[in-house]
């Protein structure tokens, strides 16, 4: 059975092919040359599995960001909650955890109790804690998102609310001759900050992390001060991806 | 016939014996059109934003609507009740103290109601003639409750409403019997309606009365409201006398003994899934802990405060959780 997993995220369309409930292809394609290159419109969105070099599929499913852009021809739908919670039980077979999944727009936290989520908690206004505001604040520092991210002792303090301020307080920061390790670790501090409040309703023992930000290794340092275990998927940012071809191999008639 | 305030479910025989007409304060409070006035009378003579909501909606209720003798129960309820009574006392209502023995012995019950007995100067005997009578009730309430999850043909909102009201049998005995024979007519007439999932309610009954509406777009149905059936008394027709009627009840005593029958009634009722609602700010909250270790099946806790209505998070949560537990029921096992 191969079943076909899409999830349309902000900045990359995630997928994944499993056959056999084993995953054979991953890919990732920007949101805006998947919609462009890879797909048409006729009344729905129609995806070209072809050129995608995907084949034949029994099943397909999306989800993602917002619902009307993922009503894919010939695909189910589902909401990404689900898909994130179903992509945690494929990377990690645990039943009760707190699922923090960060992308490049969005953050949702859901307490899963019993494999069913009975909490949930989402980013609403504002992405200022998300994967986005770590993508500019690496330009501004003209390094890499990957070597940024390293970065965890001695956090310069970084207090805007606003992403587009952070940004001058940041060079103001530069200005005053900080170093580089500490401006790193700064910007991966502040957004841990802006997700505390949304994790602050959700005591438990065990916090799962996926999206793209769960690449973050110095987030995921901060956020081990606060649970007694966090667990990165393998698969962070095809994570919804995984939950979609789960919810059809193990759900869907 | 004197009216007389309950705060919560206490031995009505007695009262009823005694020539009152027991109101419950709880049903005059949420059934208000202006629910929201009776909160505002408590919280302008001082009760603070950070409590129960019954309370303050109990409190507001009793004052504005002239009661002027209730029933205090000094055990068995929460401490912010015990207060609530203190308060109403110093204001100038009379009060009758009742208690559900924390040691839940029988012998202890049958004490608490003959003093409960004594006060009002009524017999064994009448209590028992009374007692009769409304059993005829109680077991048109057990048929309303078997209609909602044998023959899937009442709905939970039903079920919660007629059974809730069995508390102070809506404040007149004759006409809530004829009322819950007509809707139980009705109600046989109509066709089951099966829905996928089988939720449990546990808890206090709701301020968000709309929860019961809410989940039936989520093809899902109520088909136990706990607190409700325990107000309607179910295994009355099994008990000997007052005493054992009293004693062989969960809702004033401890989580262990509420989670035996609770356990009982999701195999009974094949639930799916429980909803477990609590009031903020009370510690009912806690029991949460034990409950979500105790049962099997997935529980969802959720949270009412002032507002009559289901606010748009707990919506979602509401919304995830029965779409994941739909799931879950399709899971070959």
């Amino acid at each position: 059975m191969r079943i076909l997993g899409i999830d349309l995220g902000s900045r990359e369309v995630k997928i994944v092919l499993m056959e056999d409930d084993k995953i054979i292809k991953k890919q990732k394609i920007s949101t805006m040359s998947f919609y462009r290159d890879y797909c048409s419109y006729d009344g729905k969105i129609i995806v070209d599995l072809d050129k995608l070099q995907i084949g034949h599929v029994d099943k397909a499913i999306s989800t993602g960001y917002g619902r009307n852009n993922t009503d894919l021809n010939k695909f189910i739908t589902i909401n990404e909650i689900k898909a994130h919670v179903y992509g945690a039980f494929y990377q990690t077979d645990l039943e009760e955890f707190i699922l923090l999944d960060v992308g490049g727009q969005d953050v949702k936290v859901v307490k899963v109790e019993k494999r069913v989520s009975t909490d949930l908690e989402l980013n609403d206004k504002c992405a200022a804690s998300c994967g986005r505001y770590l993508e500019n604040m690496a330009n501004v520092l003209e390094i890499s998102l990957d070597e940024m991210s390293k970065y965890y002792e001695n956090p310069v303090g970084l207090n805007s609310t606003c992403a587009v301020f952070s940004e001058s307080e940041l060079i103001g920061k530069i200005a005053e001759g900080v170093s580089l390790d500490s401006l790193c670790a700064g910007v991966n501090y502040s957004l841990y900050k802006r997700l505390k409040p949304l994790l602050t309703k959700f005591k438990g023992r065990k916090l799962v992390v996926s999206g793209g930000v769960a690449n973050n290794t110095a987030i995921i340092e901060y956020l081990k001060n606060d649970y007694d275990e966090v667990i990165r998927v393998d698969d962070p940012q095809f994570n919804g991806a995984i939950g979609c071809c789960y919810y059809g191999s193990r759900f869907l008639k | 016939m004197r009216r007389i305030g309950l705060t919560t479910t206490v031995p009505i025989e007695v009262l009823i014996a005694a020539g009152y007409h027991p109101i419950d304060l709880n049903n005059l409070f949420i059934t208000s059109e202006d629910y929201g006035k009776y909160i505002d009378i408590a919280e302008r003579d001082g009760f603070p934003k950070s409590l129960c909501a019954w309370i303050k909606g109990i409190y507001g209720a009793c004052i504005e609507n002239g009661i002027t003798e209730i029933i205090g129960v000094m055990e068995g309820d929460c401490s912010n009740t015990k207060v609530l009574i203190e308060i109403l006392k110093q204001k100038g209502i009379k009060v009758y103290p009742f208690s559900f023995p924390h040691t839940h012995k029988e012998e202890d019950v049958e004490q608490e109601i003959k003093k409960f007995m004594e006060i009002f100067g009524v017999e064994y005997e009448e209590v028992e003639k009374v007692r009769t009578r409304l059993n005829k009730i109680r077991a048109l309430a057990k048929e309303l409750d078997r209609l909602t999850y044998i023959d899937n043909k009442a709905d939970g909102f039903e079920n919660h409403l007629y059974l809730v009201s069995l508390s102070d049998f809506n404040g007149d005995v004759e006409a809530f019997e004829n009322e819950l024979m007509d809707v139980i007519d009705k109600i046989k007439g109509r066709k089951a309606k099966k829905k996928k999932l089988r939720l449990g309610f546990i808890g206090v009954p709701p301020m968000t009365g709309d929860i019961y509406d809410f989940v039936e777009k989520f093809n899902a149905h109520f088909v136990y409201n706990e607190v409700q059936r325990e107000f309607a008394f179910p295994r009355a027709d099994k008990a000997a006398n007052i005493y054992e009627q009293y004693y062989d009840y969960t809702y004033p005593y401890d989580i262990e003994f509420r989670l035996k029958e609770i356990k009982k009634q999701i195999k009974e009722r094949k639930i799916d899934g429980i909803i477990h609602y609590t009031q903020a700010f009370c510690y009912r909250a806690l029991q949460d802990i034990i409950i979500k270790d105790e049962l099997d099946v997935p529980v969802l806790n959720i949270e009412g405060d002032k507002l009559n209505r289901l606010d748009a998070r707990t919506k979602l949560r509401i919304e995830a959780f029965l779409d994941m537990l739909s799931d879950l029921k399709e899971e070959p096992k």
